[in-house]
């Protein structure tokens, strides 16, 4: 198994008050799936996004990734590790907007030791497999809602890594470009055996996904 | 230098707040190493002085004046190995802006007492030679255009002078060879002008050159005696003091103007961490983000303190390429007299560009404290 989360529990602190998001979440995830995570807001589904991305720390269990425990590393550790494992996609895309597409996608790249060349011809690649290399010179202002999703989704995949995590990556989008998206990420999945784990609202979207778990107050329901 | 790009992109992300931080902190070093200058102005006066040299005035103040009598008095103390004096005569050339420090002085002795007027000997001959003759420093020269044989005339600006305008034929154009005399003045001979005063005889101050610089406080002590208790009694200290006593005229000139140029770079300081500031705040989003991506809260901090001083580094090179361009006192017209030098030096360009790198480290290091320490669950959270 390539993720493996053993009684997860989250809660966070407002003012005095302890709010309980996950409550013991158990689960398992093979190498190359593709997992959709739904559920109504505030049922923990983007808590438990931030756990698997090492962004945020369970306030107990355990999470292991690819054989590391990520629930024990330090913050400087996490960095490291989710520069290495980790792409993530937003809903709202989050690019920088004062950096071309290229610099975007470039930007997970300037934590390595690869060359100034090197990076142009990872940059490339993902860039190509999004099918925008002709806009590789554009700002984020000077691109549609779809194209900078696929630029976002470049960015998470230039480094290679292990897992490929997306919050709600069509929320923002039409139906068309929507579409485009969830086949791309499939794509991802299937030609380039990508695991990836997707958070949504949409019935339509987690239908692109192997499997389909269902978070209500902070536990796996059935759907 | 793969990380400086993405530096100066983010710094340059809001274009007129960058621009209107880089003057404001332009601003501030183009201040500080100005006033710089006019300290080392008054200090270089008194950094070069001879420590052979003595100086007499009255005991009042330096702008009364003593009787010519005195001089005898002073040449036979003993010690006392030469003498000369001067009159700051205040003559205004066309119009009172161009103004320029004129002595009137015994020239024979002047010439000997300072050295450090230089002089072809024959421009030195033709000026002993000719009593309404004068010599004006090289930059004074270039100043106004004038030449050897150029005629000018000055009107008359202390009253003690008389009314009518006096006329001088430029006789030598001397160099300055040291920071005891300046390139901006003008010298002729004290007989001319004390011929034309209402009062003969009179002087500003003597200049004595003692036999060692260890004997100077005895010797000053021997001639102010000599003339204690009469009407004119004295006061004789040595050049640097004299020069330093000149400058405490105008006031505590390095609180005073150490307080000007603190002042501007605190309330600058100021400026600079409100737009850094500001600028975090706009991009918790962008940090977050960035932190996911994998980058440690330490590459963050430098980030954004890297920013804080590239701007405030671009702002310091600014000012004090416009403060050596422009705080010049030979372009300005307004160095001569006390404080020969006056211009920005290579070593208050360069501090006021460190200070300007302070300006940047201080005003970046708390926004990049706050960045690195941004939680980015929670800064998603606040734009999601």
């Amino acid at each position: 198994m390539l993720i493996e989360l053993k009684n997860v529990k989250k809660a966070y602190q407002r003012d005095k008050i302890e709010i309980p998001v996950l409550d013991g979440v158990s689960m398992s995830v093979a190498e190359g799936d593709f997992l959709g995570l739904m559920g109504p807001s505030g049922s923990g589904k983007s808590t438990l996004l931030n756990l698997l991305a090492g962004i945020d720390q369970p306030s107990s269990g355990s999470i292991t990734i690819g054989g590391t425990t990520i629930s024990g590393l330090s913050e400087r550790a996490l960095a490291a590790w989710r520069a290495r494992h980790v792409g993530f996609i937003f809903q709202l895309y989050n690019l920088i907007p004062v950096l071309t597409a290229y610099e975007n996608v470039e930007l997970p790249l300037l934590l390595t030791r690869l060359s100034k060349k090197q990076r142009r011809d990872h940059v490339m690649t993902a860039l190509e497999i999004v099918s925008l290399s002709d806009r590789a010179g554009h700002y984020p202002r000077q691109l549609s809602g779809g194209q900078e999703q696929r630029v976002a989704i470049a960015r998470a995949i230039v480094t290679d890594p292990t897992l490929l995590l997306a919050d709600e990556p069509t929320g923002d989008l039409d139906a068309k470009s929507g579409d485009e998206i969830l086949t791309l990420l499939k794509r991802l999945n299937r030609e380039f055996q990508k695991t990836i784990i997707m958070v949504t609202h949409d019935p339509h979207a987690a239908e692109r996904a192997s499997h389909v778990y269902h978070l209500e107050k902070g536990t796996f329901v059935a759907a | 230098m793969k990380f400086l790009s993405l530096i100066l992109k983010s710094a340059w992300r809001s274009k007129r707040r960058t621009t209107l931080t880089i003057l404001s902190v332009a601003l501030a070093v183009f201040l500080f190493a100005s006033l710089r200058a006019v300290l080392d102005g008054f200090n270089a006066a008194t950094q070069g002085s001879s420590s052979t040299r003595i100086v007499t005035i009255r005991s009042t103040s330096l702008i009364f004046s003593m009787p010519s009598s005195h001089a005898n008095a002073i040449r036979s103390t003993k010690g006392v190995e030469d003498l000369t004096w001067a009159n700051w005569f205040g003559g205004i050339y066309k119009d009172p802006q161009n103004f320029f420090a004129q002595f009137a002085v015994e020239p024979e002795s002047y010439l000997r007492m300072y050295p450090e007027i230089i002089l072809t000997p024959d421009q030195k001959q033709a000026f002993l030679d000719d009593r309404t003759g004068c010599i004006v420093g090289d930059g004074l020269a270039r100043r106004f255009g004038w030449k050897i044989g150029d005629r000018i005339v000055l009107q008359v600006g202390i009253p003690t002078y008389g009314t009518q305008d006096f006329d001088f034929t430029i006789r030598g154009i001397y160099k300055a060879g040291g920071n005891a005399v300046d390139n901006q003045s003008m010298m002729f001979n004290w007989k001319y002008a004390d011929e034309r005063s209402i009062e003969k005889g009179q002087v500003g101050w003597y200049v004595v050159k003692i036999d060692a610089p260890d004997h100077a406080p005895q010797i000053s002590s021997a001639i102010d005696q000599q003339f204690a208790n009469t009407p004119y009694e004295t006061k004789t200290d040595t050049e640097k003091q004299f020069q330093s006593s000149f400058a405490s005229m105008f006031g505590n000139l390095n609180l005073l103007l150490g307080s000007i140029a603190l002042a501007v770079v605190i309330t600058t300081l100021f400026v600079a961490a409100n737009t850094m500031a500001m600028s975090v705040r706009e991009r918790t989003t962008e940090i977050a983000v960035m932190r996911t991506l994998g980058f440690p809260a330490q590459a963050i901090f430098f980030f954004i303190a890297g920013e804080g001083l590239v701007i405030s580094l671009i702002g310091g090179v600014i000012g004090a390429l416009l403060a050596w361009y422009i705080a010049d006192g030979e372009k300005l017209g307004i160095s001569g007299g006390f404080a020969p030098v006056f211009a920005v030096s290579p070593a208050n360009a360069v501090l006021g560009i460190g200070i300007s790198a302070l300006i940047g480290v201080v005003a970046g290091t708390i926004p990049a404290i706050l960045a690195a320490r941004l939680r980015i669950v929670d800064a998603l959270r606040r734009v999601a």
